[in-house]
């Protein structure tokens, strides 16, 4: 682990007219490590998931990626600096096989002019194989191998979200982003997905997941960062959060859920 | 096509072909193959892009009223006036696609549709530039090396450029552009997550099919020589859109079928049914778009997929 985290997010607000759905929020994310974000329903999760993928602008305060501001640029240059993500309800690409799904998300990968994609030259040519490629390697590993010329609606809920990961690991992230991953999947799809997620931290990635399923994400996160009303009210181990008073106050309502967890 | 022996004997037969027609024949033919060609590029554009546009002709208009006004009225050498050319048609565009690609689906088709006018209307009020309502003819190819490229010759150029255009399209498909293009047109959202900038790619795509429009443009000012308003106004536009939805839109195939199909429609159907043959058109354009949105390529895969499930079925 490196001095200096990679993700550094300060004072980041968010304001929708009067509400104020993330208020002040700090943390930091390190390579290789799994950071958890819970919270109960309304508690600023999906808001915050969506500034740090560039999706929403903050209304306040920053986020810097691997020692450089990325707040405030479009979303598309997110991803060209190395964050990628999932979306909580899969988004594929649907006229596409899973093959091509996976080769779009290695579009900031590919250094290939279109002058040389028209005259074809040996360079593009390469690049589009060396890109075919990699897209297989990276479908083997979510374990879809014989899926790879499928089209993307026969697949079902939980290889459509094995799908997205592949396709954002296209990219070569060096953080991602899973936006609720576990959400509508059956218990031994769970399974296979802690396992990929903890394979992808394994590699030296820093990952960020939102979860509603603490279950689920007390297993899987080496940290945990819990939001109530917009705000970060503990952060600490799973261990240390399953017992913070404050975190036992916002899950009133939901005690049994703190327990089984 | 992938190949290059496949493209070369594309050439030759279609090439042969222009040595054995009647002057008449080649006409329709040229017409033919220019048709097949606007098609092509318009699919990349509607069909893998996306991008509902109803500038498609206008930019055919642009290509052929600029090559004709450089080569006679300023009297540039070709290869110059070509080039020339290019760029008004590059400039065009990127007027036209930075503003309108902030607009969504329907607002493109609104802006597009209003250049479109815009343009009928300079043609007729250009004066002597453009030779308003009457257009400009009486001119010829001009010479390139003291050669003048006529007859079936001129017929392979137009062979060439469908041929080039369709190496292009297929290329620029099946790369990781084309690829973007088609993220965008499914779900722009998901292809900004994925790296793709959205509103670039868009405007990339208008500005390479309109370029290669207003290429075929400059091909087809030489084949009637003579150029005037009527032509391109929006009723060929919407040709075009009907060609590529029946022949089955993002589909070259598709396109070339598309363009074919609805192109020799009115010469088998006028002698049957005289002037009924637009009735017959709007029927088919209705039906087609109730019952089989995919055109006519979807339907071949559905029925080559229907054989092969049944084949697999009788196989076990």
């Amino acid at each position: 682990m490196s001095s200096i985290a990679l993700l550094r997010v300060r004072g980041l607000s968010r304001r929708f007219g009067g509400l104020q759905a993330v208020a002040d929020l700090n943390f930091d994310a390190w390579s290789g490590e799994v950071l958890g974000v819970i919270g109960p329903n309304g508690a600023g999760k999906s808001t915050t998931f969506n500034m740090i993928a560039g999706a929403l602008t903050p209304s306040a305060g920053s986020i810097e990626f691997d020692g450089q501001r990325v707040d405030g640029l479009p979303t598309h240059a997110f991803a060209a600096r190395g964050i990628m993500r999932t979306f909580q309800h899969n988004k594929p690409f649907p006229s596409m096989s899973v093959l091509e799904n996976v080769m779009v998300g290695m579009h900031t990968r590919i250094a290939c002019s279109l002058w040389q994609v028209v005259a074809a030259t040996p360079a593009a040519k390469h690049a589009q194989a060396h890109a075919a490629k990699r897209a297989a390697e990276l479908i083997e590993f979510v374990g879809l191998k014989e899926w790879i010329d499928a089209d993307v609606a026969t697949l079902s809920f939980g290889q459509g979200r094995l799908l997205e990961i592949a396709r954002a690991l296209a990219g070569e992230p060096r953080l991602m982003l899973f936006d609720e991953p576990a959400a509508g999947l059956s218990p031994s799809e769970c399974l296979r997905l802690a396992d990929v997620i903890r394979a992808i931290a394994a590699r030296g990635i820093a990952v960020l997941l939102i979860e509603h399923d603490m279950r689920f994400l007390m297993s899987l996160a080496e940290r945990v960062i819990v939001l109530n009303f917009g705000r970060s009210i503990a952060e600490g181990t799973p261990d240390q959060i399953r017992v913070d008073p404050a975190v036992v106050e916002a899950y009133l309502g939901d005690l049994g859920a703190l327990s089984r967890a | 096509m992938k190949s290059l022996a496949g493209y070369f004997f594309a050439a030759v037969v279609l090439s042969a072909i222009a040595f054995v027609l009647g002057s008449y024949q080649t006409d329709v033919y040229r017409k033919l193959l220019l048709w097949i060609t606007l098609a092509l590029s318009y699919n990349f554009l509607f069909g893998v892009s996306g991008q509902v546009a109803f500038s498609h002709f206008t930019f055919y208009g642009i290509g052929a009223y600029s090559i004709v006004i450089l080569t006679t009225q300023l009297q540039w050498p070709l290869p110059l006036a070509i080039v020339a050319a290019v760029l008004i048609c590059v400039v065009a565009a990127l007027v036209v696609a930075i503003p309108a690609t902030r607009l969504e689906g329907f607002y493109l088709a609104l802006a597009t549709l209003a250049f479109a006018q815009l343009f009928v209307v300079l043609l007729n009020e250009g004066g002597s530039v453009t030779g308003g309502t009457g257009g400009l003819a009486n001119y010829r190819i001009p010479e390139i090396a003291g050669l003048r490229i006529t007859g079936p010759w001129y017929t392979i150029v137009i062979v060439v450029l469908m041929l080039g255009t369709l190496a292009v399209l297929w290329r620029l498909e099946r790369s990781h552009f084309g690829r973007a293009c088609r993220a965008v047109r499914d779900n722009p959202e998901a292809a900004a997550a994925m790296g793709v900038d959205p509103r670039r790619t868009r405007i990339v795509a208008y500005v390479i099919s309109s370029a290669l429009a207003g290429l075929a443009g400059m091909v087809y000012a030489f084949v009637d020589n003579t150029v005037n308003p009527v032509i391109f106004g929006l009723e060929n536009a919407f040709l075009l859109l009907f060609m590529v939805i029946i022949g089955g839109s993002g589909s070259h195939a598709g396109a070339v079928i598309g363009a074919v199909l609805l192109y020799l429609m009115p010469f088998v159907l006028s002698p049957l049914i005289g002037h009924h043959h637009a009735l017959v058109f709007g029927l088919v354009m209705v039906l087609a778009v109730l019952f089989q949105p995919q055109g006519l390529i979807g339907l071949w895969h559905s029925l080559r997929d229907r054989r092969a499930a049944s084949a697999g079925r009788s196989t076990p």
